[in-house]
């Protein structure tokens, strides 16, 4: 807690606040382009949002639009009878939840495992390397998964054939595919999101791992001791960010991914917008649902914040 | 420092480990690349899996002789650069005030910084203000409307708050206003941060085009992966072939495998380049402490 | 303090520097009210129509209109705004009717998006285009559409070859039957040929064996095709496809489905359950589904088909490698694409011989190659709610469905893209440069029509089998009829807008597509159940719902 020494003594309230002023107004002045810059680029379009509420008409202002059926409740009362939405929101979590178990601790394990690695230009390499696959988009991702995984022409399943083992259907079927679903994810993020924890081990003091060498500690106990709490910060901030992002919907992967046989498990909720939503026009129903999630995953956020807070981490607030 | 046995076999384990990372991380590139250097016979009969089938350059001649990709690409260099800039400007002078526990209205601006994370809007709204303040086909368009993420911000904060408060007690106690602070302590010891938020912004500026698809109708100033989903997308729209009963023209894979490579290879050199700035924020610290 | 002043003053001097840039706004498009000068802002017809301001139907000051194009983006493609047609059309529009003309490029795969910007933004040009119907009457349910009803009946003297062309018939197609409003007219679809049935001839001739002619002969080829891979593919037996389908079952199997729809469908029924344009909702389409799931678990249809999406070229590939024996698709499929077509490749990595020629094979239970066949229209052409100049828009349509004007576009100039036969058919070249055509007979251009008219059925007739480069002429000749034989269009019935329908054209697409796919690639045992349950989820969704209202209106309107 940073106190300034010169307000130590407490004048009166109003010369207190002067005083404050006069000598942190340079904060406010760096704060003023941001917060501009928020205001303009995405509180003034936030006005649309409240045609989750009203009947959209693309030729009416915001404002001139009249409200919808039900207490402007008629899109989300649309989205919610409709099974596929009550699907799509089941999906989306349990799809969020594998790559939030799979995928979280793979690139913190990966950083550990990159820290480990005594050769300097081996290690370059090797990060340069498993960082690359994040630069591919997910349609050509697809292409390539399609190319390995075919039930019959497949690489993997050739492979496999030539053991004896029959065809694994990793795309085609529901279970399978979200395994491959799950693993494509990992694949294609671990690398790049080693880049914050290895930064943010750069930044741990190595005296710390001398010091512990000397008392005699081997390579898990190091890493327990030292690398993992040095780390801790940026761990918990980004599990914080990652768990308020629990209803989100990342559109890419799954369409890129999905075809006619997976769609029960495929469908999640940025598919079921495209589809009920953008592809048919109906903003509303577009914005009810995106707000829906928007509710929830600030709900998830003020929750994972307040629990981290509890365990003593600084948190995202 | 002789290192015992068991530390050795450890150290061994441990490459062998990135080896297979290497080998599943970069089989798939060498596919793409491989495809691009081969004939169209090859990719037809789909023989083609890590080495090239059938030889030729035809595809590389193509996109370099194409001035529309070469300058995309000088101009996707250029907005990188400075849309990296003005972010990370944007980033650190958002970030380094929000670090005062005492600032009076923290609370306000946390919440109202946050919020812009979790609601939005959609594309018609942004391109109704767009077009309002005249943003529309300028190359600002591609700069400024998507230049502060608030995520990248946390990040840079959480850093921050990770300098000891210490120092800056007793910057101030000498006379230092927060600016000073700010430029004099803190940027100097946060070279990963910064590297690693530079690397971000100028990914994402870098593979971004769902801005200029909506906002940019001028050819000169497409982003290179612009013209990348425009190529794709041209050869595989089966939907217009049963609507307008006619094939688009005739594109090659190769061609596509070639430019993606063309898209893809400029920013993989960014990381390399960027890594020594993680070393030395690290060797800083030590030394302050 | 200076310094930190100091370097925010330069960083907000970059800022500006770069906002400069191109610092020549978007090209605003010229506003009609702004340059006719006229006193008919407000759009109503009655009231402030300029009839004394036209003379022979040239306006007596300049109006100015914007028009829709759509920007492909083709590799080595003129700019579809400014090119030698482009001139062409505002040369012409300004010669004969006094109006300027002005294109507005939309991304041809991003068309519904920048629409949608457009028309909020109130930029949209005067005259739109698209393919999609209920695209528009969502449009002009949220009052973004002229009607276009009286204006049609007003001018029509003004318009003779627009009604020449499209007569009432298109013009009015979809007048509301209650309200008489006209949200858009319908461009005509001039060649009828839809879909074709394809086999490999020379692997016919190898196997010494007849062109299928039934559904028996049909599943015997196919039988023969896979017990004779070694024969047929030599060292690549493996790779033996004896028929190829994709996810789009309804469209790939069309023939064979159409076929087990009973002759005496009334146009009734087939009205109330026609809002799937792959006739799902048919009578009879199970069990021709079920045929389907026979071969697939015979491994008579290619194996990962149901892997694939939307616009992936594997399939294509096989074709063209050669492992396909026959599938169903569209009339001309391995015919276009020229030099990347699929006979092309099948020529170059097969043989002179390899081809595949379009057979009939699938009776209906009257003994008839029945087909649907699509009603004449193609594209949507609307006019949105801010077009301000009605009568030039529709002189403009009059003027793009002259058949000089129209038939210049579609085969440009002589010696450069079109030669004349002998016999007075025309064969198109490809161009490059300026006049190259961004899409084939410029159909970007030619909004009122799709399909090549000359203007004497005979030589049209001959022309279409000139149109693919590389490709023996008989199989076109073959190909075309064929795809029209014993064929069926069920009649249009005009009820107005079906509120059920609304939002759920996608949705039910990909249901349709999902259980479709799933029933073909299910064992046989449980086909029934999976077929079933998918088509209870269709109805459950939304179809039923639509099925009941079309029936509902029909018999108020038709009985």
């Amino acid at each position: 807690m940073v106190k300034s020494v010169a307000l130590a003594r407490r004048p009166g309230k109003g010369k207190k606040l002067a005083a404050y002023f006069k000598r942190y107004w340079t904060l406010y002045l760096l704060l003023v382009l941001p917060l501009t810059y928020f205001i303009i680029f995405r509180y003034i379009p936030m006005q649309y949002i409240q045609i989750a509420f009203k009947k959209y008409s693309i030729v009416k202002s915001v404002w001139e639009m009249p409200w919808a059926d039900n207490n402007g409740l008629e899109y989300f009362i649309k989205a919610f009878s409709n099974k596929d939405f009550i699907n799509a929101v089941r999906n989306t979590i349990m799809l969020n939840l594998l790559d939030l178990i799979f995928g979280f601790p793979a690139p913190i394990i990966l950083a550990l495992l990159l820290n480990e690695l005594p050769y300097p230009r081996y290690k370059r390499v090797t990060q340069t390397i498993a960082y690359m696959p994040h630069f591919l988009s997910w349609v050509i991702i697809a292409g390539l998964a399609r190319q390995m995984f075919a039930p019959t022409s497949g690489l993997v399943n050739n492979f496999l054939a030539k053991l004896g083992i029959e065809p694994i259907p990793f795309l085609n079927d529901p279970k399978w595919w979200v395994v491959t679903y799950v693993a494509l994810g990992i694949w294609q993020s671990v690398g790049w999101n080693t880049i914050i924890y290895l930064a943010a081990i750069a930044g741990i003091n190595p005296e710390l791992y001398e010091a512990a060498e000397m008392d005699g500690a081997g390579r898990f106990r190091k890493m327990w001791h030292i690398t993992l709490p040095g780390i801790r910060t940026t761990i918990v901030t980004l599990l914080i960010l990652s768990l308020g992002r629990i209803l989100g919907s990342e559109f890419d992967r799954p369409f890129a991914l999905m075809n006619h046989m997976v769609n029960n498990v495929a469908n999640v909720i940025s598919i079921f917008v495209y589809k009920y939503g953008i592809q048919a026009l109906q903003f509303s129903l577009a914005t009810a649902v995106g707000l829906f999630q928007s509710v929830v995953c600030v709900i998830f956020l003020f929750m994972a914040n307040a629990l981290a807070k509890k365990f003593g981490e600084r948190g995202v607030w | 420092m002789i290192k015992s046995k068991k530390s050795k076999v450890g150290d061994l384990v441990v490459a062998f480990l990135c080896f297979i990372l290497i080998v599943v991380c970069l089989l798939p590139m060498l596919n793409v690349l491989a495809r691009s250097l081969s004939s169209s016979e090859a990719l037809i009969k789909n023989k083609v899996w890590i080495w090239p089938v059938g030889f030729n350059l035809e595809s590389y001649r193509m996109v370099l002789s194409d001035t529309k990709y070469t300058w995309s690409l000088i101009w996707t260099a250029i907005l990188t650069v400075a849309g990296t800039c003005l972010s990370l400007f944007m980033t650190t002078i958002c970030a380094y005030p929000l670090t005062y526990e005492h600032l009076k209205g923290r609370r306000f601006f946390n919440t109202v910084i946050l919020f812009t994370m979790y609601f939005n809007a959609g594309t018609i709204p942004m391109y109704l203000l767009l077009k309002s303040i005249d943003f529309l086909n300028r190359p600002v368009v591609l700069l400024v409307p998507y230049c502060l993420s608030v995520f990248n911000m946390i990040i840079m904060r959480s850093f921050f708050y990770g300098i000891p408060d210490s120092l800056r007690e007793s910057a101030e106690l000498d006379g230092a206003g927060p600016v000073r602070i700010l430029v004099s302590i803190y940027l100097p010891m946060s070279m990963p941060v910064i590297a690693t938020l530079a690397l971000f912004y100028a990914v994402g500026r870098w593979n971004g085009f769902s801005d200029s698809l909506m906002f940019m109708k001028k050819k000169e100033y497409f982003p290179i992966q612009h013209w990348l989903y425009l190529l794709i997308n041209s050869m595989t729209n089966i939907e217009t072939t049963t609507q307008e009963g006619f094939a688009p023209p005739g594109l090659s894979e190769s061609l596509k495998s070639a430019t993606i490579m063309f898209a893809t290879i400029p920013i993989l050199f960014v990381y390399p380049w960027l890594q020594k700035y993680f070393i030395t924020g690290a060797t800083l610290g030590a030394i302050k402490e | 303090m200076k310094r930190t002043l100091s370097i925010l003053l330069v960083c907000f001097m970059m800022v500006t520097l770069l906002a400069g840039c191109g610092a020549e706004p978007a090209a605003t498009t010229p506003t009609p009210s702004q340059q006719s000068g006229q006193p008919s802002d407000s759009g109503q017809p009655s009231e402030s129509t300029p009839e004394p301001e036209i003379v022979n139907r040239r306006f007596t000051k300049t109006r100015s209109i914007t028009v829709e194009v759509y920007d492909r983006n083709n590799d080595g493609g003129s700019p579809p705004e400014d090119n030698f047609y482009t001139n062409f059309i505002k040369e012409g529009m300004l010669r004969d009717h006094n109006v300027e003309v002005t294109f507005i490029p939309v991304g041809r795969w991003t068309e519904v998006e920048e629409i949608n910007n457009l028309l909020a933004a109130g930029d949209a040009p005067d005259i739109c285009v698209t393919y999609s119907y209920p695209t528009i009457q969502t449009y002009a349910n949220m009052g973004g559409v002229l009607d276009l009803a009286p204006y049609l009946t007003e001018y029509k003297d003004l318009l003779p070859n627009l009604y020449d062309l499209l007569g009432e018939r298109n013009l009015f197609w979809n007048q509301d039957p209650v309200t008489g409003t006209v949200w858009a007219i319908e461009a005509l679809l001039f060649n009828q040929a839809r879909i074709n049935t394809f086999v490999r001839e020379d692997w016919l001739k190898k196997l010494n064996m007849p062109e299928p002619t039934t559904l028996q002969e049909f599943e015997n080829m196919l039988y023969a095709f896979k017990n004779n891979a070694q024969l047929l593919l030599g060292s690549e037996a493996n790779q033996m496809i004896p028929f190829s389908i994709s996810f789009d079952i309804g469209w790939r199997a069309d023939h064979l489905l159409a076929a087990f729809v009973p002759n005496d469908l009334t146009d009734k029924e087939a009205y109330i359950r026609g809002f799937d344009d792959r006739h799902i909702l048919y009578p009879g389409i199970k069990e021709g589904v079920r045929v389907l799931n026979k071969w697939y678990n015979e491994g008579l249809i290619w194996k990962d088909f149901n892997l694939y999406g939307q616009g992936d070229s594997t399939e294509d590939n096989l074709m063209k490698a050669g492992y396909v024996g026959s599938f169903i698709h569209n009339w001309d499929y391995p015919y276009r694409g020229g030099d990347d077509g699929i006979h092309a490749n099948l020529q170059k990595l097969v043989g002179p011989e390899a081809g595949y020629i379009a057979v009939a094979a699938f009776k209906n239970d009257a003994g008839l190659y029945r087909k649907f066949l699509s009603n004449p229209i193609d594209r949507k052409v609307f006019f949105p709610s801010t077009n301000d100049e009605p009568l030039a828009s529709l002189l403009y349509l009059d003027w793009i469905s002259t058949l000089e004007n129209r038939r210049f576009l579609q085969i440009g100039e002589e010696g450069v893209t079109h030669e004349k036969m002998p016999d007075g058919a025309i064969r198109l070249l490809s161009a490059t440069g300026d006049k190259i055509m961004n899409s084939p007979n410029n159909i970007d251009y030619t909004i009122t029509i799709n399909g090549l008219d000359l203007g004497d059925p005979d030589l049209n007739a001959k022309s279409l089998a000139f149109n693919y480069a590389g490709v023996d002429p008989r199989y076109i000749e073959k190909a075309w009829p064929l795809s029209m034989l014993d064929g069926r269009i069920i009649p249009q019935f005009n009820v107005g807008e079906i509120k059920a329908e609304e939002g759920m054209g996608p949705a039910l697409s990909q249901k349709r597509d999902n259980f479709l796919v799933q029933a073909v690639s299910c064992p046989p045992d449980q086909f029934d159940a999976v077929f079933d349950a998918g088509m209870q989820d269709y109805l459950n969704s939304g179809g039923q719902a639509i099925i009941d209202e079309r029936a509902a209106k029909y018999a108020e309107f038709y009985e």
